[in-house]
C-alpha cells in the first residue's frame, strides 16, 4: 500500500454553474434542477443527497455528461461540456469520468477482468498491471476475475463496477445510488472501499444516495430539495446526517 | 382478448412490421406468379378467340397421339372438295403452316426469343382469315410476295414494296412485300414473326404439295356450327377430324395453358422456398416476442387470465399481422408479376405486358399461405407463452420455455435421417414404395425436412462455431469483435434460426452452382469425347431450325467429307412424352461418336430404333424385340430395338431413329428441319479453308451459328449459365427476407440489450464501436447460415448429380471459387442487415437506455 496522498488539493474536479434543467413545456413543465451551483473538489468524496424528485439524479447525471442542462454551464476540470459534440463527450466520458451505477454495471457477456478493463479496452490502451493488481486486491476480487457477472454475487458485481471506475484514473467518478441493491455487510465494504480510494488514491468522488449511512462515508453532502441545493454537511456521521434530514422533515 | 392483441400489435409496430415484411414478401411472390401466368393465359385465350374470330368448323388431321411439339398431322388436299359439297358450307379453304424466318434488310434473322418464327399461306376471302387484317396492300398472288406482320415490319423498317430474303425449310429466297398484316388490334401474334404466302406457294416451300395442314369452314347463314361440324365429319376419310372453330380456340390454348402449367410449378416452387424462409423470421420473431413479453403475459396470468387465453392473444396478434402481410403481399404480387416478365425478357423470352387480372383464387391462396404461415409459426411460442407461471411476474427471473437439447438432439436426428431417406430414396428410386407420393414431392419434402433438421441441430454447434469463424476477429477489432461474437452466441437457437433462413436460399445457390458445373463437365467432356466432327451448326435462340437444304449445299463441297443432320421429336412412351432423335444415320459414325454396342447404324438406316444401353438395362429389352411408340401423326406402332448406344452426351438424346424412318413420322409436324447440323471436314484441307467453306454457305442462314468443337462446347456451358442466372434472380427473394430477418432478429436482441449498450455508451464506446460491434454481430450470423448452406447445398448438389448418371451427368464439378464467394456473399449481406439496426442502436439516448427496464 503506497503512502497516504493528500486529502484536499483544493482544485476543483467538476462544478456546475447556475445549472437548469427542465422537462416538458408549459403547463406540464417540470424543473429538476433549478439554478444550482455547486464544486466538487478534487481528492474529495461528495455526497448528493435529497428527497425522491429533489433532482439528485439529474444533478449528478448532466454533471458527469450523460444528460444536457437547460441552460447553465457545467464544467469537468477545464472542460465545458456545452461546448462538446457526442464524439468529445464519448472521449470525456472514457478518459476522465468513471461510472458506478445502482444496477446492471457489467456487461454479462464479458468476464470480471474484462469488466474492469472495459474503458481501456474501449480506448485500445493498454493498462497498468500494478495499479490494476493493487485496485483487484484491495477490492478482494483476485480469485473472480475469470468469472462471468452472472456467477458474482451482487456485492462482487458492485465491486468490479467499482474497480472499472478506478481502474481508468479517471478525474472523477459518479456513483448512482452504489449501495442500494446490497445487504447491509456488502454495502459497507463497497462504500469503505470508496472512502479508501479517496483518502489513499487520492480520487474523486461524487455519490448520489439517499441512505444516511452510505451518505456517512463521505466528507461533504450537499442536501437538494426541489431542484435546489438547500444545505451543506461536513464531515457527516450518521447521526449528523438523520438529525439533518430530520430538519427538513424528510 | 382482441383489443388487447390489437394494442399490442400496435405498440409494437415496427418489429411487427419488419415481421409482416417477410411474410409479405413471400405471398407477394405467390401472388404474383398467379398473377403472372394469368396474365400469360389471358393474353393467349383472348389470342386464339381471336384467331378463329368468324370461321365455324375447322377441318384438321386426327391423331390420337397428343405429345409436345406436334400439330395435327396433314391431309391429302383433296378433302376439301368433300367438305365443300357438305349441304350448308358457304365457304371453304385449305391452309398449310411451318416454319418461316424473316431476314431484316442487313440480312440478319428476325428470331425473337421464346415466340415462334411463323409462315402460312393467305386467303383472299378476307371472311375465313379470322381476326387477320390486311394493314395496307393486297394479299400475296405470285410465288414470290409476301406478306408480313406489321411489327416486323415496323421495327425493321420495311415496308411494302421491299424486298426480303426469307428462309423456308425448302429454300432461302427473296420475296417482294406485298402487305403488311395485323391481327385485331395486335400488331403480332404474341411476339411471333409471320410471313404469310400464296397457298400454293406456301405448300411448295413447307413441302406440303398436295396436302393441307387445315381447312377453315364458315358456314351458310342459319347453319348451326354444331350441326355442320356433324354433318362435315359424316364424310370425312380416316384420319381427318372435323372440330367448332370455339373448341379449336380452347383446346388450343388449353394446350399453352398446359405448358404454362410448367412455368408455374416451377415459380410457385421457388415461392414456397420463399414462404418457408419467411417461416423460420415469422417463428423467431414470435418467440423473441414472447419471451420478452413474459413478465406482461405472466401478470396477465397472476390477475386471472387463463392460459388459453394467453394463447389466443399471442394467436389473434399473428392472424392480425398474417391478414396485413397478406393484403399487402398480394397487392404486391403485381410488382412482383412485372418483375418476372422483366426477369424473364432480360435472358431472352419475350412476353406480352398486358394488365394482369386479379383471380380469386390469387386472392384465396395468398390468403391462405399468409395467414396459415403466420399462425401456424406463433402456435408454437404461444402455446409456451401460456406455460409461463404466473410468479414470473413477481420474479426477475428467466422461464426457460425451450426445448432442452437432449429432446432437440433427438428429434433433429430423426428428421435429418427420415428427410436424406426421402431425398435418396426418390432420387434412386425402388427402395421404398412411397405409394401416392410423387417422387418430386418426397425429394421436395425431404429437402425440407433436411433444412428443419439443420436448423435444428446448429443451435448446438452455433458456439463454437461462432468462436471459430469469429476467431480473427479480437485481434482486428478488440473489444467491438469479442462483443459481437459473444453477443452472437448468447441465444443459439436464435442465432441459428436466423442464419438457418439465410442457409435455405444460399444452400440452393450452391446446389445449383454444383449441378450446373457439373453439367457443364458433363456435356463439355462428352463434347470432346463423342464430337468427331470439326463444326457444329445450330440455331441461336429458340427458333425452331434451319432448313435442311443447307445440309445438302455443304454436301456438294469438296472441302467437305460428311454432313450429318439432327432432328429431334417428340413421341409417346407409355403415356408420357419422350425425347428422341432422328440422324443421318450413313454419316453418323464419321461426325459423332456414338459408342455403339449392339447393332449398327447401318442397320439403324433401314428403320427401327436404337436406344441407350442403362435404358435397355433398366427395362430388361432385347435387342431384335420390338418396343411400342406413338407418333402424333402416324399413330401408334411396333418399332423394332435394333441397336444400342453408350454416348448420348452430343446427340442429346436416349432414343435415336434414322432420317428416313423421321420423316415418315414427322412430317409436317414442324420440328421437321434441322436442329444441329454435324460437320466434318475432308482430310487434309486446312481449317480455315474448311470453315470458310461453311461460314459462306451458313451465310443464308441467318438464324444459324457455325461453331468449332470449342466454340460449341462453350455455346452448351452459355446455356447453363443462364439457366442459372434465371435460378439465382429467383431465389433472391428467398435471401432478401432471410437479410430481412437477421434484420429484424439483431433489431429484437438489441432492445433485449438497451441497458447494455447505454452502459458502454456510459463508460466511453463512441456510437461508431457500437455500429462496428452490431455489424461484427450479423456478418457472423450470416456467415454461419452461409456455411451451413454451403454444407447443406454440397449434400444436394453431390447426390442429385450421382443420381443424374443415368442422364449423362456423369462428371461431378464443384466450383469452389463461386461456392466461397457465397460466403463473401454471406458477409455483405450480414453487412446489409445490419445497418438499420446499428444505427438505431449508436442512437439509442444514454440516459433512458441505462435506466430502461
Amino acid at each position: 500500500m503506497t503512502t497516504t496522498q493528500a486529502t484536499s488539493t483544493g482544485a476543483v474536479a467538476a462544478r456546475i454553474d447556475s445549472g437548469t434543467k427542465t422537462y416538458g413545456q408549459g403547463d406540464t413543465e417540470v424543473r429538476a434542477l433549478d439554478g444550482v451551483t455547486a464544486e466538487f473538489e478534487s481528492g474529495r468524496f461528495t455526497a448528493i443527497m435529497g428527497p425522491s424528485g429533489s433532482g439528485k439524479s439529474t444533478l449528478l447525471h448532466c454533471v458527469a455528461g450523460l444528460d444536457v442542462l437547460s441552460d447553465g454551464r457545467v464544467f469537468i476540470g477545464d472542460t465545458e461540456l456545452g461546448a462538446l459534440n457526442d464524439k468529445d463527450l464519448t472521449l470525456l466520458r472514457r478518459e476522465k469520468v468513471g461510472f458506478v451505477f445502482q444496477a446492471f454495471n457489467l456487461i454479462p457477456t464479458l468476464t470480471a477482468r474484462e469488466n474492469v478493463l472495459l474503458p481501456l479496452l474501449i480506448a485500445g490502451d493498454d493498462h497498468d498491471e500494478a495499479w490494476f493488481d493493487q485496485v483487484v486486491g484491495i477490492l478482494g476480487l483476485e480469485d473472480r476475475l475469470t468469472h462471468r457477472p452472472s456467477e458474482l454475487s451482487g456485492g462482487q458485481q458492485q465491486r468490479v463496477a467499482a474497480a472499472r471506475a478506478l481502474v481508468s484514473r479517471p478525474a472523477i467518478v459518479f456513483a448512482d445510488e452504489p449501495s442500494g441493491n446490497l445487504d447491509s455487510k456488502s454495502a459497507a465494504e463497497l462504500l469503505d472501499f470508496m472512502r479508501r480510494a479517496v483518502k489513499e488514491f487520492g480520487q474523486t468522488i461524487v455519490m448520489v444516495t439517499h441512505d444516511p449511512v452510505a451518505a456517512s462515508y463521505s466528507d461533504r453532502i450537499v442536501f437538494l430539495e426541489d431542484g435546489k441545493i438547500v444545505d451543506e454537511l461536513h464531515d457527516p456521521t450518521p447521526d449528523s446526517v438523520l438529525d439533518r434530514m430530520r430538519q427538513f422533515g424528510a | 382478448m382482441i383489443r388487447t392483441a390489437l394494442k399490442t400489435v400496435f405498440a409494437h409496430k415496427l418489429r411487427l412490421a419488419l415481421t409482416a415484411m417477410s411474410v409479405m414478401m413471400g405471398v407477394a411472390f405467390i401472388a404474383g406468379t398467379f398473377i403472372f401466368t394469368d396474365t400469360i393465359d389471358e393474353t393467349f385465350n383472348d389470342l386464339f378467340d381471336d384467331l378463329f374470330a368468324g370461321q365455324d368448323v375447322i377441318v384438321q388431321g386426327e391423331t390420337e397421339i397428343d405429345v409436345g411439339f406436334s400439330g395435327p398431322p396433314p391431309m391429302d388436299a383433296g378433302v376439301l372438295d368433300l367438305v365443300l359439297a357438305v349441304p350448308g358450307v358457304d365457304a371453304a379453304e385449305g391452309s398449310v403452316g411451318g416454319l418461316a424466318i424473316i431476314y431484316d434488310k442487313e440480312g440478319e434473322a428476325i428470331v425473337p426469343t421464346g415466340p415462334p418464327t411463323i409462315g402460312g399461306s393467305m386467303t383472299d376471302d378476307l371472311r375465313l382469315a379470322g381476326n387477320v387484317e390486311l394493314r395496307d396492300g393486297r394479299v400475296p398472288e405470285t410465288a414470290t410476295e409476301v406478306s408480313i406482320d406489321a411489327k416486323t415490319a415496323t421495327d425493321n423498317n420495311i415496308v411494302v414494296g421491299d424486298v426480303v430474303k426469307i428462309q423456308s425449310p425448302m429454300e432461302v429466297a427473296e420475296y417482294e412485300v406485298v402487305s403488311t398484316i395485323g391481327f385485331g388490334e395486335s400488331d403480332n401474334l404474341a411476339g411471333a414473326t409471320f410471313a404469310g404466302f400464296e397457298l400454293a406457294t406456301a405448300q411448295r416451300l413447307f413441302d406440303l404439295e398436295g396436302q393441307y395442314s387445315s381447312i377453315v369452314v364458315i358456314a351458310q347463314e342459319g347453319t348451326s356450327p354444331d350441326l355442320l361440324r356433324n354433318s362435315i365429319a359424316s364424310v370425312l376419310p380416316e384420319g381427318v377430324e372435323a372440330v367448332t372453330a370455339a373448341d379449336e380456340a380452347d383446346a388450343q390454348s388449353e394446350v399453352l395453358s398446359e405448358s404454362l402449367g410448367f412455368l408455374q410449378t416451377a415459380l410457385l416452387v421457388f415461392a414456397l422456398v420463399a414462404v418457408f424462409v419467411a417461416s423460420f423470421i415469422i417463428q423467431n420473431t414470435f418467440r423473441i416476442i414472447v419471451r420478452q413479453r413474459q413478465k406482461e403475459l405472466a401478470l396477465m396470468r397472476a390477475v386471472g387470465a387463463t392460459g388459453n387465453q394467453v394463447v389466443w392473444m399471442v394467436v389473434i396478434e399473428a392472424i392480425i399481422v398474417g391478414a396485413v402481410a397478406s393484403i399487402i403481399g398480394i397487392a404486391f404480387g403485381f410488382v412482383i408479376a412485372q418483375g418476372l416478365t422483366s426477369v424473364l425478357s432480360a435472358v431472352g423470352f419475350d412476353l406480352p405486358s398486358t394488365t394482369a387480372p386479379l383471380a380469386t383464387r390469387t386472392i384465396v391462396v395468398g390468403f391462405a399461405v399468409g395467414m396459415g404461415v403466420t399462425v401456424a409459426a406463433a402456435v408454437l411460442p404461444a402455446i409456451r407463452a401460456a406455460r409461463i407461471p404466473p410468479v414470473a411476474a413477481l420474479q426477475d427471473v428467466d422461464v426457460r420455455l425451450r426445448m432442452s437439447d437432449r429432446r432437440r438432439t433427438i428429434i433433429g436426428s430423426i428428421v435429418l435421417v427420415v428427410g436424406i431417406a426421402l431425398i435418396v430414396n426418390g432420387l434412386f428410386g425402388d427402395i421404398l414404395d412411397l405409394g401416392p407420393l410423387n417422387e418430386l414431392t418426397a425429394i421436395g419434402a425431404g429437402a425440407l425436412m433436411v433444412f428443419l433438421a439443420v436448423s435444428m441441430l446448429s443451435s448446438l454447434i452455433v458456439k463454437p462455431f461462432a468462436q471459430f469463424l469469429g476467431w480473427p476477429l479480437p485481434s482486428i477489432d478488440n473489444l467491438t469483435g469479442t462483443l459481437a461474437i459473444e453477443n452472437s452466441v448468447r441465444k443459439p437457437r436464435r442465432t441459428a434460426t436466423t442464419a438457418s433462413a439465410l442457409m435455405i436460399g444460399l444452400a440452393l445457390v450452391a446446389f445449383f452452382f454444383i449441378l450446373g458445373d457439373s453439367i457443364k463437365a458433363s456435356a463439355g467432356a462428352a463434347i470432346e469425347e463423342g464430337l468427331r466432327a470439326d463444326y457444329v451448326i445450330n440455331v441461336d435462340g429458340f427458333s425452331g431450325g434451319f432448313s435442311p437444304v443447307l445440309g445438302n449445299t455443304l454436301d456438294e463441297a469438296p472441302e467437305i467429307e460428311a454432313t450429318t443432320s439432327l432432328r429431334f421429336g417428340f413421341w409417346d412412351r407409355d403415356g408420357s412424352d419422350e425425347f428422341l432423335m432422328g440422324i443421318d444415320s450413313e454419316t453418323v459414325d464419321q461426325t459423332i461418336f456414338l459408342g455403339v454396342t449392339a447393332g449398327s447404324t447401318e442397320i439403324l438406316g433401314q428403320g427401327g430404333v436404337m436406344v441407350h444401353e442403362d435404358i435397355v438395362d433398366g427395362e430388361g429389352w432385347v435387342v431384335g424385340e420390338t418396343i411400342p411408340m406413338g407418333f402424333a401423326t402416324t399413330g401408334r406402332q411396333q418399332v423394332e430395338l435394333v441397336g444400342t448406344f453408350t454416348e448420348a452426351g452430343v446427340v442429346q438424346a436416349n432414343f435415336l431413329i434414322g432420317m428416313g424412318f423421321y420423316e415418315e413420322n414427322f412430317k409436317g409436324v414442324g420440328t421437321d428441319v434441322d436442329f444441329v447440323l454435324a460437320v466434318k471436314a475432308a482430310e487434309g484441307v486446312p481449317g480455315e479453308t474448311s470453315r470458310a467453306v461453311v461460314e459462306a454457305a451458313a451465310a443464308d442462314y441467318a438464324n444459324v451459328t457455325v461453331r468449332d468443337q470449342a466454340e460449341y462446347r462453350k455455346s452448351q456451358e452459355d446455356q447453363v449459365n443462364q439457366l442459372l442466372v434465371i435460378f439465382n434472380a429467383l431465389l433472391i427473394l428467398a435471401v432478401i427476407i432471410a437479410v430481412f430477418g437477421i434484420a429484424n432478429t439483431l433489431a429484437l436482441s438489441i432492445f433485449e440489450r438497451t441497458r447494455e449498450i447505454g452502459l458502454l455508451r456510459a463508460v466511453g464506446m463512441s456510437r461508431r464501436q457500437i455500429k462496428r460491434m452490431i455489424r461484427w454481430e450479423a456478418i457472423i450470423v450470416a456467415i454461419i447460415g452461409a456455411v451451413l448452406g454451403i454444407v447443406v447445398g454440397l449434400f444436394f448438389g453431390i447426390v442429385v448429380t450421382a443420381a443424374l448418371g443415368a442422364q449423362g451427368i456423369d462428371v461431378l464439378s464443384i466450383p469452389a471459387v463461386q461456392i466461397l464467394g457465397l460466403v463473401v456473399f454471406g458477409a455483405i449481406a450480414g453487412l446489409a442487415a445490419a445497418m438499420f439496426p446499428a444505427r438505431r442502436a449508436a442512437k439509442l439516448n444514454i440516459l433512458e437506455a441505462i435506466s430502461y427496464e
